[in-house]
């Protein structure tokens, strides 16, 4: 894989770390008698209470190239970029950088409180690798990029954190380093300086410098990045384009949030508290007339039950019902609740033309097939609720019934808000207003 | 791992054989080298905001040995404390003696603190950590030329010319200084991992501050006493730079070199103790 022409290079890097201090703290000074004995420390094998951080990382990144480390919190992004700039050893591997090395791992790191602005230019663009020289050269570069005007004679503590983390940025993206590190820091100050960071970061990767980029932010990835590793659990699961690495992490994120299920208790809590406490409890609940046995979500085929689909893919869910008292005008609904929203859509009988006049006691199998939804990408909920026509309460219920979640279409690239649920079919175009104005025309690539 | 401002090739490998004591010189010396500009900010941030914001300011460094000697004159006049005989009058003697014994434990506890009192640039920050850990050591030098000057305002006052080798003083603590930056270093990287390690070192060190003539003459009566003094480094390391300042005499010129060569010794095996543990350190601090 290797050329001659990189700018950081690792190679089976893996970090491993102790999950309590005592253990951390015993492991290390057995690790210092070790070395002080002349013995090696090194081992690929975890120890009692230990974890691999970050497991066997391979990657090579050239000069002008952007790489995105993204994943879910914990799973080695830091300790990765910690290793990249010199602070953290590796346990296991090797790792080369070429040239300076700017690291942004948090704006503002070393400034001194009683010091000015000025002062701690010289301080932070020092253990920047930059000489006086230089950094007078850059000074009045670094005031107009951070808008400190005279306020560069003041002592930080006196700043905003606007202020501090804008002429933290300054420093380090004015150095004109070889290799950038940064860990989300892009996400300083206001609109204006946000957009001045991206202009900024933008000239130096066209300017060769490689810059690694740790970041939540889809958004700030996509802007900056042209390739990626996404991060599970320390090993990386996807090393590739930019857009395969952000549909990883997203739907990462959407198994986590399945998993957690969180976000759904407060739904079920907020509404038990208008609710007949006797008769109702948190998730689930009702007359006794009806009682659900289980709900599943299954492929479209109703072979086996899933987690997991495809974005668009059809789906079939399949509850067992068990009818005790004859029933007229029987309504049957799920609602879907995404992470963000609940009820962002229905199923209902009634509506969707399925008339249930009257019931007779029994074991019924209810199933409802969804054909190519247009959910977007996330996790989602499906709430069960059954009553009459006639009546104002509920049968019975049940929060959070069945969860699963819809992963990223890998033929598109669904990164424009992750809050957003539905995606609608829709066909764009842009023509020139004016036939004859020779401007770009847009055409949709697909309309689907 | 060596900083570079050119296209310079850092790599950082977890096979690495350990380096050998001469090798962790060099890589010591050329890490302080390449890291010279960031180690001098450093210190003029910590020794500027150290006195900003303080009445007295700069004034600290004066008083507190000053402080000092009138506790000890004070015991010497209440009869409580006998310093034997002395070739120089008793608050110069004492001046000196705990001008230099405050050297050497700032040494040690500025040098043993360096990485956990700058842990946020470790974390941060590729300055390699023998210049963090060295950073106070400035400081101790300001100091230094404060407590000369000091000295002879004291001089001075008491009438007593200092002797034409009193200009090698600043060279004759350097011993100490080393010896206490090598004690520093190992406890520097150790207590990173143990956090009371340095504190329990510390407070034993201070204590041999009772062996040592600091505040007394190192001749004694009692064999057993004079025994202990003897063999006991420290008594040449600041009774000999003392002697020098005043007297021109280093007393006991072959036990100083021995000490000092002791003092070398001790400065290598610290920095060769954290070279070789300084990787274990950093995810504990």
């Amino acid at each position: 894989m290797s050329t001659e022409n990189w700018a950081i290079r690792a190679q089976g890097v893996s970090k491993k770390f102790g999950l309590t201090l005592k253990q951390s703290m015993r492991h290390g000074l057995g690790d210092i008698a070790k070395k002080i004995t002349f013995h090696s420390t090194h081992s690929e094998v975890l120890r009692k209470g230990e974890f691999w951080a970050v497991s066997d990382v391979n990657f090579e990144l050239h000069p002008g190239e952007a790489m995105a480390i993204m994943g879910v919190n914990g799973c080695g992004k830091t300790t990765l970029l910690r290793m990249l700039s010199g602070v953290y050893a590796p346990d296991a591997g090797k790792i080369q950088v070429k040239g300076r090395l700017g690291s942004l791992i948090a704006a503002g790191a070393g400034f001194a409180p009683m010091l000015s602005g000025r002062e701690n230019v010289y301080v932070n663009g020092s253990l920047l690798g930059l000489n006086n020289r230089e950094i007078d050269g850059l000074m009045d570069e670094i005031i107009d990029f951070a808008e400190l005007g005279q306020f560069i004679d003041l002592p930080v503590k006196n700043y905003s954190s606007g202020m501090y983390v804008r002429l933290g940025f300054a420093i380090a993206a004015l150095s004109r380093p070889d290799v950038l590190l940064m860990d989300e820091v892009l996400a300083v100050g206001d609109l204006n300086f946000q957009k001045k960071c991206y202009d900024r970061i933008l000239q130096l990767k066209r300017q060769g410098t490689a810059i690694v980029l740790v970041s939540h932010s889809p958004g700030a990835i996509w802007s900056v990045c042209d390739r990626g590793l996404f991060m599970n659990k320390g090993h990386i699961q996807v090393a590739g384009p930019v857009e395969d690495v952000i549909r990883a992490y997203d739907d990462q994120n959407a198994r986590n949030s399945a998993k957690s299920g969180t976000q759904f208790g407060d739904a079920a809590n907020s509404n038990s508290e208008t609710a007949s406490p006797a008769e109702y409890g948190h998730r689930e609940g009702g007359t006794g007339d009806i009682v659900c046995h289980s709900v599943r979500v299954l492929g479209e085929d109703a072979s086996i039950e899933r987690e997991e689909f495809n974005f668009a893919e059809s789906w079939l869910i399949e509850a067992d019902l068990e009818i005790k008292t004859p029933l007229e005008d029987l309504l049957l609904r799920y609602t879907v609740d995404a992470v963000h929203y609940r009820y962002i859509a229905t199923l209902d009988t009634y509506e969707q033309g399925l008339e249930l006049t009257s019931v007779s006691p029994g074991r019924y199998l209810f199933r409802v097939k969804v054909r190519q939804p247009n959910l977007r990408p996330g996790a989602y909920t499906l709430n069960l609720g059954a009553t009459t026509r006639r009546l104002g309460v509920h049968l019975y219920y049940r929060f959070a019934a069945a969860r699963f979640i819809i992963k990223s279409p890998a033929d598109r690239f669904l990164y424009a808000d992750p809050n957003a649920v539905v995606h609608l079919n829709a066909h764009f175009t842009l023509d020139p207003l004016r036939a004859s104005e020779s401007q770009t025309t847009g055409h949709q690539k697909n309309s689907a | 791992m060596i900083p570079s401002t050119d296209k310079t090739i850092r790599t950082y490998e977890a096979s690495a054989a350990s380096l050998n004591p001469v090798a962790a010189l060099v890589a010591a010396w050329r890490e302080i080298y390449y890291s010279r500009t960031a180690i001098w900010h450093l210190f003029k941030r910590d020794f500027t905001a150290g006195f900003r914001q303080q009445i007295l300011g700069y004034l600290w460094i004066v008083i507190t040995p000053l402080i000092g000697v009138a506790s000890f004159v004070f015991m010497q006049k209440a009869g409580i404390l006998n310093p034997g005989q002395l070739s120089m009058p008793y608050p110069i003697y004492v001046f000196i003696g705990t001008s230099i014994w405050g050297l050497f434990i700032s040494s040690v506890t500025t040098v043993a603190g360096g990485l956990i009192n700058n842990s946020d640039l470790v974390m941060r920050t590729n300055i390699p950590k023998i210049g963090l850990a060295l950073t106070g050591l400035a400081k101790i030098a300001y100091s230094l030329l404060v407590n000369i000057a000091v000295l002879l305002v004291l001089l001075w006052i008491f009438r007593t010319p200092p002797s034409a080798l009193a200009i090698l003083y600043p060279f004759a603590v350097l011993p100490i200084i080393f010896f206490g930056v090598g004690l520093g270093l190992v406890l520097s990287v150790v207590g990173a991992v143990a956090r009371d390690i340095t504190n329990v070192c510390t407070t034993l060190i201070a204590l041999v501050m009772y062996i040592t003539p600091v505040a007394y003459s190192p001749d004694f009566k009692n064999q057993t006493v004079q025994n202990i003094i003897n063999w006991n480094p420290m008594t040449y390391l600041v009774d000999s730079p003392r002697s020098l300042f005043v007297t021109g005499d280093l007393r006991s010129g072959i036990a100083f070199l021995s000490a000092t060569l002791l003092s070398l010794l001790v400065l290598w095996v610290g920095a060769y103790a954290f070279y070789l543990i300084k990787d274990k350190v950093t995810e504990r601090l």
